[in-house]
Formats: C-alpha cells, sequence, structure tokens
C-alpha cells in the first residue's frame, strides 16, 4: 500500500515492521553464533563427534536460514523506509523475539536434544548454558512485552478519519 | 597422484580444454559484439551485466587453468605440492564452476541481449526454446532442486566420486553436469533473463532456503563422515568440506541478494508510479487512487502479469 500520511500506517506495514524484525533478530543471532562462538572464541566446534544426524540436518538449515533471513529482514526495513511507514516499535519487538527465540531453541533443542555442539568444552557447561538460555529467554520476554505495549498503544490511539 | 595421467588417456581429452576455452572464447566475443550493437543504436545496456559476465566468463577461465597453475606452483616456489584429485582443489573448482559463474553469468542476462539483437529466425528459434515443454518443465522447482543438490548427494555420498577418478570422460561429465544444473538454479532464482511460469519470489526464496540447508547439510555430512571415498586424507576431506560450507555460504548470500534486489526494484517502480499518481490526481485521499495493490514478496507473477498491456 502507498499512503503519502505518515500518520496513516495500515494493517499490512505494521505486521511487515514485526516480520523485518524477527528475520533481522534471527539473523543477527545466527551471525553472532557463526563469527564470535565458532571463528573468533573457537569454543563451539564445527562437528562434535557426538552430533545424530537430526543434529546436523537442523543446523544445516538454521546455518543457511540465518543468513536468507538477516538479507530478507534488511531489503523488508529498506522498503518500509521507502515508504516511510516503518512501525519502529515493531521492528524492535519483533527484533528481540527472533534473536531470543533462535537463541533459546540454540541452547535447548540444538545443543541439548540434537546434542550439536555444546557452548564450550573442557569447563563445567552449567554456568554457560544458564547464561545463554536465560539471556535469550528474557529477550524473548522482552520482545513479547514491547510487542503488547505497541499493541495496546495502537489500539488506544483515534482511529484516523477516512 | 599426478594429474597428467588423466590426459594421456585420448586426445578428445587432452584436447578438451582447449575446445572449452575456444567455446568460452567465442562466448565472450558474442556477448561483446552483441552490447556493442545495442549501444551503436542507441540502446542502453546496463553496465554491470557486462561486469558480471566478464566474472562468469572469468570463473570459467580459472577453472580451466587452475589445475596447470596447481601443478606448476610447487617447481616455481618451495611449496608443497596441492594433489588436485583431493577434495579441496575439487571444492574450489566446484564452487567457481557450479556457483559462481552461473550466479554471474545469470546476472549477465544473455538471453536478453539475444532477443534484443537477433532478428528474424534466430530470435523465432530462441523464442520457440525458451516456451518449449521442455523449458517450463526443467524451470519448476522440484526439478531445479534435484538436479542441481540431489545429484551432489549422488556424487559426494556415494562411490560415483570414486569411479571419476578412474573414468576420465565421467568426470567431464559430471563437471558438465555441475555447470549447466548450476545455470539452471541462478537463472531460476535471478530470473533477470525473461522465463516462461516464472515462480513467485517467496517460493524462489524458499527454493534457495533448501538449496542452501541441504548443501550446508551436505558438507556436514561429508566432514562427519570422511567422505566422499577417494576424497584424500581426512585432513584434506575436512578441509574440502569447510570450503564447500563457508564457500556455499558466500554465494548463497550473493543469491538471496539477487533475488531481492530484483523484487525491491519492481516494488520501487510501482511504488514511485502510484506516488506519481497520487499528485498528478492531487488529494489522494479517495480508496482507488491513494492505494495500489501491494506488492509482497509472495505475488511477484501474479502483479507481474496484471501491469503487463493486453
Amino acid at each position: 500500500m502507498v499512503h503519502a500520511d505518515p500518520n496513516r500506517q495500515p494493517e499490512a506495514m505494521t505486521a511487515r515492521s514485526l516480520t523485518a524484525g524477527v528475520l533481522i533478530g534471527i539473523g543477527v543471532a545466527a551471525f553472532l553464533d557463526e563469527t564470535v562462538f565458532h571463528q573468533l572464541l573457537h569454543w563451539h566446534h564445527f562437528y562434535d563427534r557426538s552430533t545424530p544426524t537430526a543434529g546436523l540436518v537442523s543446523d544445516g538449515f538454521f546455518h543457511a536460514g540465518g543468513w536468507l533471513c538477516i538479507v530478507g529482514g534488511l531489503f523488508l526495513f529498506a522498503d518500509l523506509q521507502r515508504r516511510g511507514s516503518t512501525a519502529t516499535g515493531r521492528v524492535w519487538a519483533g527484533g528481540l523475539i527472533g534473536w531470543g527465540g533462535f537463541q533459546l531453541y540454540d541452547g535447548l533443542i540444538q545443543h541439548k536434544i540434537f546434542r550439536l555442539h555444546q557452548i564450550r568444552y573442557h569447563v563445567d557447561l552449567l554456568p554457560y548454558d544458564l547464561t545463554w538460555n536465560i539471556l535469550a529467554g528474557l529477550g524473548l520476554l522482552a520482545g513479547l512485552m514491547l510487542l503488547l505495549r505497541s499493541a495496546r498503544a495502537r489500539s488506544n490511539r483515534p482511529q484516523p478519519t477516512r | 597422484m599426478a594429474p597428467g595421467s588423466m590426459a594421456g588417456s585420448g586426445p578428445l581429452l587432452r584436447l578438451g580444454p582447449v575446445l572449452v576455452f575456444l567455446v568460452l572464447l567465442a562466448a565472450m566475443v558474442a556477448y561483446g559484439i552483441g552490447v556493442a550493437r545495442l549501444r551503436a543504436r542507441g540502446d542502453h545496456w546496463p553496465w554491470s551485466r557486462s561486469a558480471a559476465a566478464a566474472i562468469g566468463f572469468g570463473c570459467l577461465v580459472a577453472v580451466l587453468v587452475l589445475d596447470p597453475v596447481l601443478d606448476l606452483v610447487p617447481l616455481l616456489v618451495p611449496v608443497h605440492p596441492v594433489d588436485v584429485m583431493a577434495l579441496p582443489a575439487h571444492a574450489v573448482r566446484h564452487l567457481l564452476l557450479a556457483m559462481t559463474a552461473p550466479l554471474a553469468l545469470a546476472i549477465s542476462a544473455p538471453i536478453t541481449l539475444a532477443l534484443r539483437t537477433f532478428a528474424g529466425r534466430p530470435r523465432r528459434t530462441l523464442l520457440t526454446v525458451l516456451h518449449s515443454r521442455l523449458a517450463r518443465a526443467l524451470t519448476t522447482a522440484p526439478v531445479v532442486l534435484v538436479l542441481d543438490v540431489g545429484v551432489m548427494y549422488a556424487l559426494y555420498l556415494t562411490p560415483l566420486y570414486s569411479a571419476t577418478h578412474r573414468h576420465p570422460y565421467l568426470s567431464a561429465l559430471v563437471h558438465v553436469h555441475f555447470f549447466l544444473a548450476g545455470c539452471l538454479f541462478s537463472w531460476y532464482l535471478v530470473a533477470v533473463d525473461p522465463m516462461p511460469g516464472r515462480a513467485s519470489t517467496r517460493t524462489r526464496m524458499l527454493v534457495l532456503f533448501l538449496a542452501a540447508g541441504s548443501h550446508d547439510l551436505l558438507a556436514k555430512l561429508m566432514y562427519a563422515h570422511l567422505l566422499p571415498q577417494h576424497g584424500g586424507s581426512p585432513g584434506q576431506i575436512r578441509l574440502g568440506a569447510q570450503i564447500m560450507f563457508y564457500g556455499g555460504d558466500v554465494i548463497e548470500i550473493a543469491l538471496a541478494v539477487a533475488v531481492l534486489s530484483g523484487w525491491y526494484a519492481r516494488t520501487g517502480r510501482q511504488l514511485s508510479r502510484a506516488r506519481r499518481r497520487q499528485s498528478e490526481t492531487g488529494t489522494g485521499t479517495g480508496p482507488g487512487s491513494a492505494e495500489v495493490s501491494d506488492e509482497t514478496p509472495g505475488t511477484g507473477t501474479s502483479a507481474r502479469s496484471t501491469s503487463r498491456p493486453g
């Protein structure tokens, strides 16, 4: 939709703001995981001997998906900016939900259930696992609260006259 | 293993690279002549397309000279000889031949160039081929995926890879297949050239996601199970699998950018058209004038076909 009036944001664009945020959030989480923990710190391993095939399948698709998410999210964001209809609160809410959700999936499902690799080796894992998952959970929670708040603010706002 | 042993098995194989080089040269010259003819009659042809063509042909020439260069290097400087039959060299070759070159060539839009420079019978023949049932069947998502990624699984996870070491013709066939399948994949995704029944942006992104995920999974499977057989020492196979994994990422990101910049440019044109219309009608508050149907990434083709005149 094309709207010259910036005060009137159609539902499609608020949804697109949230989508852009979620995609960028997932992408950033995947990017940080890959660069910081795999490449810079060398805490994570490319392949851990105990990984079952299900873990490799999940890893392959989430790794590829992470890159595609960040590219797709940035294109959607550029499109919103071009139209002047970015719902900033939704973008942030989506970003936190995407980042927290992906990291929680990585920390609980991929690390623990699929035993893809662990956060770090030859150390007591518990503090690392707790930090990883609690941070992710807080991010997800903050994103959901932000989303609720912006939804409430929207419904309280007087409807624009057509 | 000396790669020279392969060259001794027939005159066609020894001449093969030279013939391929001549074909490449002819294609390069043809592209250049096409662009020059467009320019001469005052038509616009984006320089980015010519640059993409140069990169594409450059990658293919690099594949041709990679093995001889790798053989020569240890003779000139004291380094450990590179085993050109082992997986790392194969992975580099594969990234250039099956991924980078096809992507660059798809962006260079040679079919569009041909349609704009050819006239009469050659042009009609090209259009017939483009609209043929075979072309339509080849450019459907499952076929593209099976030909591009499915065959890779067959090559690396079965004894087929070892067989290509024993039979040079099979090796040549596999390389030709990878180039052509890579072209099909890139043309399908980039979609700069005309294609009947082109898939929507959303479908193409989904196909890219499936292919990229399968590619990364295959690299990890090879690393984990030390496949393919005869891919070299465990260290060489692990290095080759990582080249495939991270090199693949770079090309996959480039492919995603190529797919989505097409969508971005198309919606941008619609947006500016709508804004022009809005300023012409003045207020633009009426439901019909203020809004145009938004093209989400999912409805690429439908919006495209409705905007076509007639």
